[in-house]
């Protein structure tokens, strides 16, 4: 430790090109890109595995070839993790970004805290678990639906016996089944809409291992002196309560995308429903109105692991343009392929609302 | 699709063939890809639903194994004595063996018949999925979907009373402690921002650093301002954004 002149305390600082926060699919796809180019890359996770989302997700992905479609989520953050570090970007897990300030300076947190300065950052760090207050919602029992599946596939820990889910999206399709897979009861799926969030064939999966879905359902309140015991839910066709008995509550509510460094670097942030909430505004190649400063994959607007790798590659070629390690040709090839595919991948109806609010960002959002 | 299903019907006499039950736009092809005989395609456009030609299928249960929605299924008649064979993705943990009797479901879960079953194979990479093989009676074997051990779902609940009356005081911020009835109470008092509320009743200003209530808050002010999520904007994000002991930060490390 250092300390100036004035017994000022002074941090250890480091430079770099190109940073990634966050080692999801698309830091590490945007990291890819960029040191595949020459270009010094590190990429920064506070987890200590590379993979983000993915290293939880024991199901087969959808997507193309060049998502690694067809193989389990944690097969995929292990090829991501690996092709980025062929690549030759350094990858430093166990690093918690701290601060993302106005003059472009990272505060980060590993074996020590140090400010890291690169002439690009890309902001890849997802998005987090919605949750909602309602009566109960502390006790120990209640959690995440993510949360729950990173215990049962991380860490092989059963929260519970039996649990009941909140949200038929595809989380909450995907997560009940595999509670089902690791040996725990599903009582049921409350859905408060008239119909169900996700994928017809993620619901038929779950429907087959006779898990009920109880559609208009609203969770009211969990019961329990010492964790949970029961959960009540007001069927709205009826208007009668229902009490279910269950130790585990699993909230599968959405998620929010997670860019509060992207705040604090002054970033425009704006609200877009359709892809989660507040969001760094960008233009449609990742950039925000900010120099140097990218954002990619659920942190831009929430989607899918095959769109955050696109994404990633597309901000890691805009800031390889920006940086001019690109030709603007090279760079404007690439970013075509990418935005076609991107493209595709948000084509069919559960896509389409959120290509059309990423449009309207590219578009005209920018000035307020 | 009832005319493919026929199709898949009439080809399954003379060998296995996939049914591949998958309608919606879901950007997926891994059952094109998986497919070495052309039978199914995707094409260009990712998110079209597959389009299959049973006549192409030899039954290899490639597509089976690798399908992520776990909606494609092999039908065999060839045994010709009113009895089918259907192949099922299985990718449950526990033990599943040959000879044993498990029920067949449908799409929705409810149970067809008790079939046999007579065949597991693992496939699909290095990290393979189960195909269970049952065999039924063939009427009802254009609709299975699925195998399980139980017959009945274990979903119960009971009625309880209508009027059931739902607390105010719990916490809206759980790391501060700051029920709903005190930011109402605040909100009464004419506080119109974020800013406001956190200042005066310390909601946001804990650990997690207001990320799970300030949706609710936003929402609840919303409510008496009339303003967008846009207009009533987020928390002033400050470093550290996430906890760190100062310690570490006056340079002590550990
Ligand atoms: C249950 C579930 C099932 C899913 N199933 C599918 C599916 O079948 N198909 C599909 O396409 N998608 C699926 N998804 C979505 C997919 O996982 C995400 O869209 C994808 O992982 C987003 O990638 P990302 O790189 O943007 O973010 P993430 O994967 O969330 O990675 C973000 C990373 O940033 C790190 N980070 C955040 N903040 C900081 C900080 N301050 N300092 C350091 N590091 C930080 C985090 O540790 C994390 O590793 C699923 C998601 C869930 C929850
Ligand atoms: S079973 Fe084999 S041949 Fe038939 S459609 Fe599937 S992959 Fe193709
Ligand atoms: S792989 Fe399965 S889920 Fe994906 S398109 Fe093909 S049949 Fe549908």
């Amino acid at each position: 430790m250092d300390t100036g002149q004035e017994g000022r305390m002074r941090l250890p600082e480091e430079s770099c090109t190109l940073v990634a926060v966050g080692a999801g699919p698309a830091g590490l796809c945007a990291a890819r890109e960029a040191a595949a180019c020459g270009v010094r890359t590190t990429v920064l996770d506070e987890n200590d595995k590379g993979g983000g989302q993915l290293i939880k997700q024991i199901h087969r992905f959808f997507g193309s070839r060049e998502h690694g479609a067809g193989k389990r989520g944690f097969e995929i953050a292990l090829e991501l993790a690996e092709d980025c570090a062929n690549a030759g970007a350094e990858i430093r897990l166990n690093h918690r970004v701290l601060g993302f300030f106005e003059d472009g300076r990272l505060l980060v947190e590993g074996d020590f805290i140090y400010v890291l300065e690169a002439k690009a950052v890309v902001l890849a760090t997802g998005a987090l678990e919605r949750s909602f207050p309602f009566p109960g919602w502390t006790l120990p029992g209640v959690m995440g639906a993510g949360a729950a599946q990173t215990l049962v596939n991380v860490h092989g820990v059963l929260p519970g016996k039996r649990a009941v889910l909140v949200g038929s999206g595809n989380v909450g399709l995907i997560v009940a089944y595999q509670l089902l897979q690791a040996g725990m009861e599903v009582v049921g799926i409350l859905e408060v809409e008239d119909r169900v969030g996700g994928y017809e064939v993620h619901e038929s999966r779950v429907r087959r291992e006779g898990v009920p879905i109880y559609l208009r359902h609203r969770l009211l309140a969990v019961e329990g002196l010492e964790g949970v015991e029961a959960v009540l839910a007001k069927d709205l066709e009826k208007g009668t309560v229902k009490r279910f008995h269950a130790d585990t509550l699993c909230l599968a509510v959405g998620m929010i995308p997670q860019a509060e460094l992207a705040s604090m670097r002054g970033c425009r942030m704006v609200f877009v429903r359709e892809l989660g909430g507040f969001i760094p505004w960008h233009d449609g190649d990742m950039r925000t109105d900010r120099p140097g400063v990218y954002v990619a994959g659920d942190a831009a607007g929430v989607e899918e692991a095959s769109i955050a790798m696109d994404e990633g590659r597309l901000a890691g070629v805009a800031a390889l343009e920006d940086l001019g390690a690109l030709s603007p040709n090279e760079a404007r090839k690439r970013k075509e392929e990418l935005k076609r595919r991107l493209n595709l991948l948000r084509g069919g109806a559960a896509g389409r609302p959120r290509a059309m609010a990423k449009e309207r960002l590219a578009a005209g959002w920018r000035h307020r | 699709m009832k005319g493919d299903w026929e199709k898949v019907w009439e080809e399954a006499r003379e060998r296995p063939v996939a049914l591949v039950d998958c309608r919606q736009e879901i950007p997926c092809n891994p059952c094109e890809e998986a497919c070495r005989k052309g039978a199914i395609r995707v094409g260009e456009d990712l998110c079209s639903a597959p389009v299959y030609d049973p006549g192409r299928c030899d039954g290899c249960g490639r597509c089976v194994a690798l399908c992520p929605g776990m909606a494609i299924f092999l039908l065999d008649r060839r045994g010709g004595d009113g009895q089918a064979e259907v192949t099922v993705p299985w990718e449950m943990c526990g033990e599943i063996v040959e000879g044993e009797r498990i029920w067949a479901v449908d799409g929705k879960g409810k149970v067809l018949t008790e079939g046999k079953v007579v065949k597991i194979k693992w496939m699909g990479g290095r990290w393979p999925t189960r195909l269970v093989t049952i065999r039924i009676p063939e009427e009802r074997a254009l609709k299975v979907r699925g195998v399980r051990f139980r017959e009945n779902s274990v979903g119960s609940s009971e009625e309880v009373d209508q009027e059931y009356d739902l607390p105010e005081d719990y916490p809206v911020c759980r790391c501060e402690d700051v029920s709903r009835e005190e930011v109402l109470k605040f909100l009464k008092m004419g506080l119109r921002s974020l800013t406001a509320l956190r200042r005066s009743s310390r909601v946001g200003l804990g650990y997690c650093q207001g990320i799970y209530c300030q949706e609710q808050l936003r929402k609840e002010l919303g409510m008496v301002t009339r303003r967008s999520e846009e207009e009533t904007g987020m928390f002033k994000v400050r470093p550290p954004v996430r906890p760190v002991k100062l310690g570490r930060l006056g340079g002590v490390n550990g």
